[in-house]
């Protein structure tokens, strides 16, 4: 494992990165959960650029739909609860990655473009879904799950070194 | 890395593979409070949000056994129309009669409506033999035009029926008076119909936001208004036109005259009355007080002056002596153009309530005064709702003198009516017969706001402010 080129001050602090990555994604998870009849339909019927026809086919179709939803939600909570507890750490890292990814090529950024659902702050190009993306690729390549987290248990239970 | 931060992992490590030590435990789990963390911050977002609904429907209606109440509609045009499917959703009403001298549209109309929701219903044309036929009222509803309503009320309560009058209760103080007097010697009930007096958001807003919460602080002014876009007189289709002698009997020289009664000088009050005293009822509600003095301006300015003899346009100022002293309340209506509708605007030290009876438009909003207290206890209990902080950037090409006081922050008033208006009003005057409310709206009410009123008038043809007597309001 690569853990060591980093200091124990530099580990503390990607995991508090990963802690709270993980906290906004269980959220935004639970929250879906709470609100009777949320759907992600606004969000991708107003989709733009190059994946928008994908999308609008989603929105259009009440079963994909409907799936779609279930699987954001239940998406976002386990990615949460994996980011938290520092179980399966990478791969819910990856996961988490693909998820935003989906978010912006759904709403693209990109100048000109513009939307319905407001979004507070200023962005050009990158917004905060990026920026979450990044940080992501970060928890990705360091093994902050085994130095605080429940990998660090299966780790030593499973792998044969 | 250091060394000696190198040597733990080491030992820790080299036994290889199987062995756990403490270490591993406390690090592993060591993410693991922030679970608990979560999860105690999830219950309070979710006890908040509970708050919030909870707030937002109000007191749950208790349903208990409900007597069946048997109801008659005096006056079946367009406002009896209103009342009638507003109580259509109303459970345990039997309709049995409906009264009206337009017999050949609005009671054929009424009754066929009555029919299809299963009533059998009788129509009539003259309500004293109504009366007479119909035993066992509970209740009669009354919409006929103003100058009838006097005489309609005291006759029905004479008759031991309770009455549910629309307002203006009388176009009339005398004929207002003599009703008040009426319902005290029958001890029957009678309820005006100013149907925000039910309301659930103006309920709230007085009960929780003025009076508990005291955010609004000390009222100063109040303005409101309703404003109604030009429209043409009423008319009617000459096949039905009613019979010369009939419209004579009941007040009315002409067809024309009978449709736009609200504009006639003995018949109706015009659009300050029809419109306006809903709206300084609550004035006179909200404040606490009675006006003491009036002064106003109207007219006949864009109407034909023979047709319409009450004013289109009006705009009057009220001065109160409340509680806490001295507020000034301005209301106009205007039937000219209907841009930005109908709203009640209340402003205190401490805070602005804009409400309306409409959802759509100003509905409920609460502006909080940058020097007041804060408000988020009132926020926390469901009061009003979070706030939305109104920036300045949102407009980047002004720029902003710095001597502007900062936009104060908005919160919504979260109580929403998904009925008919004025279905709340009705169900209180149903559910007073069976003794489980008392009235919301009671005859001396409607008669204070009848005295508030109808001196608008006077002062515009007077030309000069008119003052009141405290003693005018009492009867």
């Amino acid at each position: 494992m690569n853990e060591n080129k980093f200091g124990r001050l530099q580990m503390i602090a990607l995991v508090i990165m990963r802690v709270m990555i993980g906290w906004h994604f269980l959220y935004e998870g639970v929250a879906k959960f709470m609100k009777p009849g949320w759907s992600a339909a606004g969000y991708l019927s107003q989709s733009k650029g190059i994946f928008s026809p994908i999308f609008e086919w989603i929105t259009n179709n009440p079963d994909i739909l409907a799936i779609v939803n279930q699987m954001n939600i239940w998406g976002l909570i386990a990615i949460g609860l994996g980011l938290i507890m520092g179980c399966f750490t990478r791969i819910a890292a990856v996961a988490g990655m693909l998820l935003i990814l989906l978010y912006y090529v759904c709403n693209p950024l990109f100048v000109g473009f513009y939307y319905s659902i407001p979004m507070e702050g200023n962005y050009m190009i990158v917004n905060k879904n990026l920026v979450e993306l990044a940080a992501l690729f970060v928890i990705t390549v360091t093994s902050t799950g085994q130095f605080a987290g429940l990998d660090r248990i299966l780790h030593k239970l499973f792998c044969k070194k | 890395m250091t060394e000696e931060k190198k040597e733990p992992k080491k030992s820790s490590s080299k036994p290889a593979g199987k062995t756990l030590d403490r270490r591993d435990f406390l690090q592993g789990l060591a993410t693991a409070p922030v679970l608990g963390l979560f999860g105690y911050a999830l219950k309070k977002e979710i006890d908040y949000q509970k708050a919030q609904k909870a707030a937002a429907l109000g007191t749950p209606a208790v349903v208990p056994e409900q007597a069946e109440l048997n109801v008659a509609l005096l006056g079946a045009g367009a406002q009896g129309e209103v009342l009638l499917n507003a109580m259509l959703k109303i459970p345990n009403i039997r309709f049995r009669a409906v009264c009206d001298i337009w017999t050949e549209y609005n009671l054929k109309k009424a009754v066929n409506l009555l029919k299809k929701y299963k009533f059998e219903v009788n129509g009539y044309q003259d309500y004293q033999e109504m009366l007479a036929k119909e035993q066992g009222l509970d209740a009669v509803i009354i919409a006929t035009p103003d100058f009838w309503h006097a005489r309609h009320t005291i006759d029905c309560l004479k008759a031991g029926v309770n009455v549910y009058c629309e307002k203006e209760m009388s176009n009339t103080l005398e004929g207002a008076r003599s009703m008040v007097l009426a319902a005290r010697e029958t001890g029957k009930l009678l309820q005006i119909g100013h149907q925000r007096r039910s309301h659930p958001r103006y309920k709230h807003a007085y009960e929780k936001i003025i009076k508990e919460a005291k955010m609004m602080g000390r009222m100063v002014t109040v303005n409101g208004q309703w404003n109604r876009s030009a429209a043409p007189d009423l008319g009617y289709p000459a096949r039905y036109a009613i019979p010369a002698d009939i419209l004579k009997k009941y007040g009315f020289k002409s067809m024309e005259q009978f449709r736009n009664w609200r504009w006639y000088k003995g018949l109706g009050g015009g659009p300050i009355v029809d419109l306006g005293s809903h709206q300084i009822d609550i004035y006179n509600w909200f404040l606490d007080a009675r006006p003491k003095t009036v002064m106003a301006s109207g007219g006949t300015d864009y109407y034909d002056k023979a047709t319409h003899e009450w004013y289109d346009t009006v705009m009057a100022i009220y001065e109160y002596e409340t509680p806490d002293g001295i507020a000034r309340a301005y209301y106009k209506t205007q039937t000219t153009n209907g841009s930005q509708g109908y709203f009640e605007n209340f402003m205190g030290d401490q805070g602005t309530m804009v409400i309306s009876e409409s959802e759509a438009l100003y509905s409920g909003l609460m502006y909080h005064e940058t020097s007041a207290p804060p408000w988020d206890e009132w926020v926390r209990l469901g009061y009003v709702s979070a706030p939305k902080v109104i920036m300045p950037g949102e407009k980047p090409e002004v720029v902003l003198d710095v001597r502007e006081t900062v936009s104060p922050d908005e919160h919504k008033i979260p109580v929403v009516l998904n009925d008919p208006y004025h279905k709340p009003h009705l169900e209180n005057f149903f559910n007073a017969i069976r003794g489980t409310e008392k009235l919301n709206c009671p005859p001396e009410i409607g008669y204070e706001t009848a005295v508030t009123v109808l001196k608008v008038n006077d002062a515009i043809e007077a030309r000069r402010t008119l003052n009141f007597d405290p003693r005018e309001f009492e009867i």
